[in-house]
């Protein structure tokens, strides 16, 4: 059957950048370029430079016992080289982050394979083979405008702050202080790695998006931005989920649907 | 007696915490200021980095009227008591001109005047009764004294300002 994706419902601007972000096909706009060796040290796992550590031999080199899944999927360049698995996370300001953790979700999975996402209310974890990781991290996570200096932070441990009021130069509040405003530049600054260990010199990662252009890439419905009810069909869409979650293990028909 | 809630929309940074403690202070109605806010810690307390100093810049001593108070949160709400509502006009002025992010001014009852049941089991009824009743409700029953509570002595009478 042929299959055409929807990615997300809704007529709003915000299904619209949350379709945007989910579609593979479409290029993100590219707002910044993070040189690699910055990024790995933010993440901490490793030292730039440094060879990546392995947890098994590449996997040609493995004798491993016949399975035709193995043949049917092709495992990503990570995984063949037998490199560790290691994460980067982020946090989200509801401050009209452009990304929130659903989202995040949602796009990784259309748009990566080999990851394993978790979601919570305010952060997202990535985890994946840590030669890709880096990869995903610096071309899609960082460098577009999936991600605002200001409003979305890589914090590994320590994430408190999404649901908070921004701070005076407008960053999302950090208890640990991992990035800092430098207010001559007007950029900010990362003087620390995502878990809170100071680096040598600061990574530039740029400056903060201004206001407009954040309202017009965000992807979180606020009642002071785009309210989510303003959206008919995706509160449609959200009714249906509700009832076939409450009434369709009681009655399984198109009747529980009646009436939206 | 009243009591105002001031609630700027941006969490502060301890120099406008200074400046807004000082401008506040120097009215007359005020008599004490309880500030609200996120903790920021020395060390980092969770995490592969556990331990590690954090050096929040906007952790440090500030200076109200000559005292030393060691900011130890990120200040987003400030409890205020008031003799009356006479000076209500200068505390909106004095917000205008810090806060240019917004703010609310809310008159209202934010915190309890009357020692509770929790009181009497940490300090004792001998204490309680003996201490201070602008005391009451000051600070955090977790907190400790010495760590939040100063006392900033204004034309011979004595007022208090607690981080919570």
């Amino acid at each position: 059957m042929a299959y055409k994706p929807q990615y997300y419902p809704g007529a709003t601007k915000i299904a619209q950048n949350r379709r945007n972000h989910m579609n593979p096909e479409v290029e993100l706009e590219k707002l910044r370029e993070i040189p690699d060796d910055e990024v790995v040290k933010i993440m901490g796992h490793r030292q730039p430079g440094e060879d990546y550590k392995t947890v098994h031999p590449p996997l040609e080199e493995m004798d491993l016992p016949e399975d035709y899944v193995r043949d049917l999927v092709e495992p990503i360049t990570g995984a063949k080289e037998g490199h560790r698995i290691r994460y980067i996370q982020f946090a989200d300001s509801m401050y009209y982050a452009p990304a929130q953790p659903y989202d995040r979700a949602r796009t990784y999975m259309w748009r990566f394979r080999g990851v394993d996402t978790g979601t919570l209310s305010g952060r997202q974890v990535i985890e994946m083979r840590e030669s890709n990781l880096e990869e995903i991290s610096k071309n899609f996570c960082i460098d577009t405008s999936f991600f605002d200096p200001a409003r979305n932070g890589m914090r590994g441990a320590t994430v408190h702050g999404h649901s908070l009021r921004l701070d005076e130069n407008g960053l999302m509040f950090d208890a640990l202080q991992r990035y800092v405003y430098d207010e001559k530049t007007g950029h900010v600054l990362y003087v620390k790695d995502q878990v809170g260990r100071p680096l040598d010199e600061p990574v530039d990662v740029g400056e903060p998006l201004p206001e407009e252009k954040l309202v017009e890439i965000t992807t979180i419905y606020r009642k002071d931005g785009v309210p989510m009810r303003d959206d008919k069909e995706l509160l449609t869409v959200v009714k249906k989920i509700h009832r076939a979650r409450t009434l369709g293990g009681f009655m399984p028909t198109e009747k529980i649907f009646e009436g939206l | 007696m009243i009591e105002i809630e001031v609630f700027p929309h941006r969490y502060l940074k301890a120099k406008t915490t200074e400046k807004f403690l000082n401008e506040a202070y120097s009215l007359n109605t005020v008599e004490r200021v309880i500030i609200h806010g996120e903790p920021l810690p020395k060390t980092i307390y969770y995490g592969p980095a556990r331990g590690t100093p954090v050096n929040h810049p906007e952790r440090k001593e500030i200076n109200v009227h000559g005292v030393p108070v060691e900011l130890t949160v990120m200040a987003g709400r400030f409890w205020i008591t008031l003799k009356d509502d006479s000076e209500l006009d200068k505390i909106e002025e004095i917000c205008k001109s810090l806060f240019p992010y917004g703010y609310n001014i809310k008159v209202g009852k934010f915190t309890k005047n009357k020692a509770t049941v929790s009181d009497y089991i940490k300090y004792g009824e001998k204490l309680v009764n003996m201490m201070d009743k602008t005391m009451i409700g000051l600070t955090d029953p977790r907190s400790k004294y010495k760590s939040s509570v100063k006392i900033i002595p204004k034309d011979k009478k004595e007022e208090n300002n607690c981080k919570n």
